[in-house]
């Protein structure tokens, strides 16, 4: 799920690979981190067995760079494809923003395509998601190889739904980029449907903001920006970790944590009218007022007294 | 059957910069106390939420990645054993060694540390830090959600910004 940190003003997006084993998910990765500009991405990491099968996950950070003063990042990551290894599949999958399926075109692999589609699926609705409701792009991979399923066949037996989907040979490099484009621009368009200021009413007022210091929203503040990228880690090479293959499974935790700065509190009629009607503003001018018809009273009194009219004292 | 993406889902947690700055304080006085290099809090997703301390040779982005799946595949080992999770979770190094500790239900903080304090200290102190920390979730989680807004022209800037990064 998507962390917007207001504080530090980064938008924070997880992309999922998932498809079979071999389907080219890991190389995906790899061609983004060789073709990506230099200073946009950090290593990639991969937790892999001695043969060099993903064990746990492959993990590549990517720093899209300024969008509308906001800093945004997509971390990315593949899934171990091995029917072996689904309940870390299923840890890596929780808190998905947006998910490629790498299907491998090659004839003789589609069981395999859509049992790994099903267990997507399952996963997914595990974690309360359905699979036409997140953002998903579909990659046929493998488009070089001599006997592979047309375009329609894949479509028919995968894309039910009809998601985007794309051709690529991986290993070359072609179609990885579009892939990523368009799945990164699903995810950024679904979170401006969701948390996206209207043109019209871009400042939020926070009831229970406990300081009365203004921080501007970055609605308020924030320039729309060209597109810059961030320099962030610099790429140093491919860090791949080898581990002995065993079974590390791990259930998922969703967490939603969003960090944003204290809403700006615009001096408009509504706002005032907001603040002279707080109960304890009221209790105070009542208090205020009471002391003044006291305070009234005793000085008529003094004075009356030192006219003669009354006497205070007998 | 309610999981626990839903309650969490359900129970969206919202930081103001106030309440972060109250985290960050938090962060470097355990920081101070324990000796310690570093310390990040990072979410259960493997998000950094705040860092304090010398974070300057660390990748902060694949450390908080790393830490959320090192959490969640113990916390596994954990449930294996009858446990609902292993709250302290340490590793040791020659040189430098992580500790990491579960924040209330949603946040790990990482501690880094090297030779120049030692587990117990670093232990000692990181009770208190949490339970300090977790002072302030509950209070940020009884408050109600507000919506959070991203500058209206975030849909714009993001095509340019993609259309940009992705050019071949």
């Amino acid at each position: 799920m998507v962390q917007i940190n207001f504080a530090l003003k980064e938008v924070n997006c997880k992309i999922v690979y998932y498809g079979p084993g071999l389907s080219g998910k890991t190389t995906n990765l790899e061609v983004v981190h060789q073709k990506a500009p230099g200073n946009s991405v950090g290593d990639l990491t991969s937790i892999a067995t001695e043969g060099d099968r993903t064990l746990f996950f492959d993990f590549l950070p990517l720093n899209l760079g300024q969008v509308a003063g906001m800093k945004t990042k997509f971390q990315i990551y593949t899934v171990p494809g091995q029917v072996y290894y689904n309940s870390t599949r299923k840890l890596v999958l929780q808190g998905a923003d947006g998910v490629v399926f790498v299907a491998d075109s090659k004839r003789g692999k589609m069981d395999e395509n859509i049992e790994s589609l099903g267990n997507l699926q399952e996963n997914l609705k595990e974690h309360g998601i359905d699979l036409s409701s997140i953002p998903i792009v579909l990659q046929y991979n493998k488009r070089d190889l001599a006997d592979v399923y047309s375009v329609e066949e894949l479509e028919e037996a995968l894309n039910s739904w009809e998601a985007p989907h794309f051709e690529a040979v991986a290993r070359d490099g072609q179609g990885v980029f579009p892939t990523l484009k368009r799945l990164a621009g699903m995810v950024l368009e679904s979170l401006n449907d969701q948390h996206g200021a209207k043109r019209s009413s871009s400042i939020s007022i926070s009831r229970d903001s406990r300081t009365d210091t203004a921080h501007s929203s970055s609605a308020a503040t924030s320039m729309a920006s060209p597109a810059t990228p961030v320099a962030a880690s610099e790429r140093t090479g491919t860090a791949r970790v080898s581990l002995t293959a065993g079974a590390s499974t791990a259930t998922a935790t969703r967490v939603r944590t969003m960090v944003q700065e204290v809403p700006a509190r615009p001096v408009t009629a509504s706002s005032r009218l907001t603040i002279s009607t707080s109960p304890r503003r009221r209790k105070r001018r009542a208090g205020l007022l009471l002391g003044f018809l006291f305070a009234t009273a005793i000085t008529a009194t003094v004075l009356l007294h030192l006219a003669g009219v009354i006497r205070i004292l007998p | 059957m309610v999981t626990d993406s839903d309650r969490l889902r359900d129970q969206r947690l919202v930081f103001y910069r106030e309440d972060l700055d109250q985290i960050d304080q938090v962060l470097v006085e355990f920081l101070e106390l324990s000796g310690s290099k570093c310390n990040l809090l990072i979410d259960k997703e493997g998000h950094m939420v705040t860092c304090c301390g010398d974070t300057k040779s660390i990748d902060q982005q694949t450390i908080s990645a790393l830490v959320a799946g090192s959490y969640a595949a113990t916390r596994e080992m954990a449930k294996l054993l009858g446990e609902d999770e292993f709250s302290v979770l340490f590793h040791q190094g020659k040189r430098d060694s992580i500790q990491l500790s579960v924040v209330g239900d949603r946040t790990i903080m990482a501690t880094v540390f090297d030779n120049q304090t030692t587990v117990g200290m670093v232990r000692l102190y990181s009770k208190s830090a949490c339970e300090n920390m977790e002072k302030i979730f509950e209070e940020i989680g009884t408050r109600p959600a507000n919506k959070a807004t991203l500058d209206a022209e975030f849909g714009d800037s993001a095509r340019g910004a993609l259309d940009f990064f992705f050019s071949e």
